[in-house]
């Protein structure tokens, strides 16, 4: 088992240095470096002035240098100024990180409470009208734009009914107003995101509910527990459910890294102060430090989520062995 | 038993019943009892129609994709546009100036035949399209020169019939969604093809080497894999990829937008199928006649082309029309945050990307896009869907 941790802990983290460095060496190549902009804001600026710049910032060394010297300033915890909101990217970082972490925590446990009840419920009636409906709703939710389902929603109930905020993440002004005021606040505008982020992983979600959950009453423990004359409700919960999860956990996992990536279009949509939204920003407005900073720190978030799932896989199915 | 319980068949249905059934013909029989995935192909079949005949539509209709109106912007559905006389004039003008030659044609037998009487003579074209619309055509029907129809086109043009609206330009709505349908499901199809093909490869030449092959290749499968890959996505799709050796080669000037975004796409979603080809391949490996075919001293490449393909096929084929509808999905989110197909090339992601702004004055640009994006997809879904159900052996009923 330990052994197994190991290895995919070092695996992670060469997936983790290749991509920064992937990362790294793609953002040189993006049109205009941060001197040419600084060109571009001062016209008067000479062309010893743009050298002398050049070598502070060290942009007339060879991309991978420059990769060395960035991973060293990493690792001590200097993560540099963003060029567009002039505050330390470490500053920026943490609150962002937090607000994403909520919205995917929400739109997860929302997408498994709607989920798994309609997947058991199907699986154990296969066939049935109730099946029938569910599949064809999580094949629509599987389809869905999320996107686009963003916007029908706000076009409902932010422009039409005027229900909920169209976008962003809490009321301006609202902090210190007591603890429930701020976290309804919040709640408030985490609705909209929360659904639009949620619809594809339900769809997921509720399929392999309803195939595992097949597989699992399909077994012979199944058949015998009903033999013994055990209730209904034990025999599903007990027996059939709890053999139901183990694939449930390794789609759990695999839809950690889909949820980020509904995440970042999600924020960008809704104006959601996440750190999707900042690696989209950062990227369009060409903000190295931050794009960089955000997009490795975001991915290996990630990335450690989906190692700790898998090793939460042998927890849960002490069948399984790791060699 | 069965002979008490079963109707004594006629000779005909024996015959039918012992005629012995092709492989298409079993999935086909299978496939179509699958309402929902009959439903999708059908849509598919009419979106595929609609968008190989966009030129045609185009002809007929005599809507231009890119044809700008600011007057006639936020249309909603189904009206009429008329062109006001700054427009109109702004046409003849722009007639006179680049063909001269036309214009005097006309010109002079609108005056011969005194069909309208100006003050000046260069006043007669500007005179005729200030017209009522049915009067100018009627005019200009009388007119025999070859270059008639010139003029009526243009007159034409003037009033024109939006089914879907005008967009924040006031172009058509309509016609870019028949373009758009043209580039959103050319690049999912073609995605999900040259994706395979990888997947292929890589998959086939995971499975047959084993070892270290194996070894490093599923490892860069599954790497990728758990990517998220929007963030990624984003960081490439936002780079210049022609300053990277090598690549400018696959990137021409024209269309580049659409060739990036294919060429993006196509590196980060052949890893399901190489996992699915891969595992086929595996256990084929040890059947009896791959050893035979290997004993007739059939060389590696003939094994895996011949012998172990068409056993890949189908699985592979479901997976591809899975993919057709992921696809048009990232597509369209990549367009939509404004780093996939760049304007003014239509793709419904991107009258999405134009629309988000506009939900207040126009919301009706919004939905349509996306709705026809939703229906696409979840045909391909169902398809595939039903494809499975189909080639499955194991719910195969006879």
């Amino acid at each position: 088992m330990s052994t197994y941790i190991t290895r995919r802990l070092i695996q992670t983290l060469v997936v983790i240095g290749l991509l920064s460095y992937m990362c790294f060496y793609l953002m040189t190549l993006m049109p205009g470096d941060p001197v040419e902009i600084m060109i571009s804001s001062n016209p008067r600026i000479t062309s010893e002035d743009v050298a002398r710049l050049r070598t502070l910032y060290g942009l007339d060394q060879p991309a991978y240098v420059r990769y060395v010297n960035w991973v060293k300033d990493f690792v001590r915890g200097e993560l540099g100024y963003s060029r567009t909101y002039r505050v330390p990217v470490s500053e920026l970082m943490g609150p962002r990180l937090v607000n994403t972490f909520y919205l995917s925590l929400v739109a997860m446990i929302f997408s498994l409470a709607i989920a798994i009840p309609l997947g058991i419920y199907s699986g154990l009636k296969p066939g049935s009208k109730f099946d029938y409906i569910v599949n064809f709703l999580s094949f629509g939710g599987i389809s869905m734009p999320s996107f686009w389902l963003g916007i029908v929603l706000i076009i409902i109930f932010a422009v039409n009914l005027q229900w909920l905020p169209a976008g962003g993440t809490q009321t301006v002004g609202i902090e210190g107003q007591g603890f429930w005021a701020e976290f309804f606040d919040r709640l408030k505008y985490l609705i909209l995101p929360m659904l639009s982020l949620s619809i594809q992983q339900i769809g997921r979600f509720s399929r392999f509910t309803r195939s595992a959950m097949l597989e699992a009453m399909r077994n012979d423990f199944i058949r015998t527990a009903k033999a013994k004359g055990l209730s209904h409700q034990i025999v599903v919960w007990r027996h059939g459910f709890r053999n139901a999860l183990i694939p449930l956990i390794t789609i759990f996992a695999l839809s950690i890294s889909s949820l980020f990536s509904g995440a970042l279009i999600t924020e960008t949509l809704f104006a959601y102060q996440g750190a999707g939204r900042l690696i989209y920003e950062s990227i369009m407005a060409n903000d190295f430090n931050v794009a960089m900073v955000s997009f490795v720190i975001s991915v290996s978030m990630v990335l450690i989520m989906n190692l700790v799932a898998d090793i939460c896989y042998g927890v849960a199915d002490p069948r399984i062995a790791y060699n | 038993m069965s002979s008490a319980v079963m109707p004594a068949l006629t000779e005909k249905q024996i015959q039918k019943l012992e005629k012995s059934q092709t492989m298409f013909q079993i999935v086909m029989r299978q496939f179509v009892e699958h309402r929902m995935a009959l439903v999708g192909s059908v849509i598919i079949a009419f979106f595929i129609l609609i968008s190989l005949a966009a030129p045609l539509i185009e002809q007929f209709t005599g809507l231009d994709p890119s044809a700008q109106n600011v007057f006639n912007r936020y249309k909603p559905p189904m009206t009429m546009a008329t062109a006001n006389s700054d427009i109109k004039e702004t046409a003849v003008s722009q007639l006179i100036q680049l063909q001269p030659q036309v214009a005097a044609t006309l010109q002079s037998e609108l005056i011969e035949k005194n069909l309208i009487i100006s003050a000046k003579p260069e006043d007669v074209l500007y005179d005729l399209v200030a017209k009522d619309r049915s009067e100018a055509l009627n005019i200009v029907d009388q007119l025999k020169s070859s270059e008639a129809p010139i003029l009526k086109k243009m007159i034409k043009g003037f009033e024109t019939y939006h089914l879907f609206g005008t967009d924040e330009l006031g172009r058509d709505v309509f016609i870019r969604i028949i373009y758009g349908a043209r580039v959103s499901i050319g690049v999912g199809v073609l995605v999900a093809i040259v994706s395979a093909l990888i997947g292929l490869l890589i998959g086939a030449l995971a499975g047959f080497y084993g070892g270290f092959i194996d070894t490093a290749l599923m490892r860069i499968t599954d790497a990728l894999i758990s990517l998220p890959l929007l963030p990624v996505l984003i960081v490439i799709a936002a780079v210049d990829l022609t300053k990277i050796p090598g690549i400018s080669f696959f990137l021409s000037a024209q269309n580049e937008s659409i060739y990036k975004l294919v060429f993006i796409l196509c590196l980060f979603s052949w890893m399901t199928v190489a996992r699915l080809v891969r595992g086929a391949i595996l256990s084929l490996r040890e059947r009896e006649y791959i050893l035979a075919a290997r004993t007739l001293g059939a060389k590696d490449s003939t094994i895996i082309l011949r012998h172990m393909f068409p056993n890949v096929m189908a699985p592979m084929l479901v997976s591809v029309t899975l993919g057709v509808g992921e696809s048009i999905l990232f597509e369209a989110a990549l367009s939509f945050l404004g780093l996939g197909i760049q304007p003014p090339t239509p793709s419904w992601g991107n009258m999405l990307f134009n629309a988000q702004e506009l939900i207040y004055q126009a919301p009706f640009l919004a939905i349509l896009p996306g709705l026809l994006i939703f229906l696409t997809v979840i045909s391909f879904n169902f398809v595939g869907d039903g494809l499975q159900d189909a080639i499955d052996p194991k719910s195969i009923r006879r």
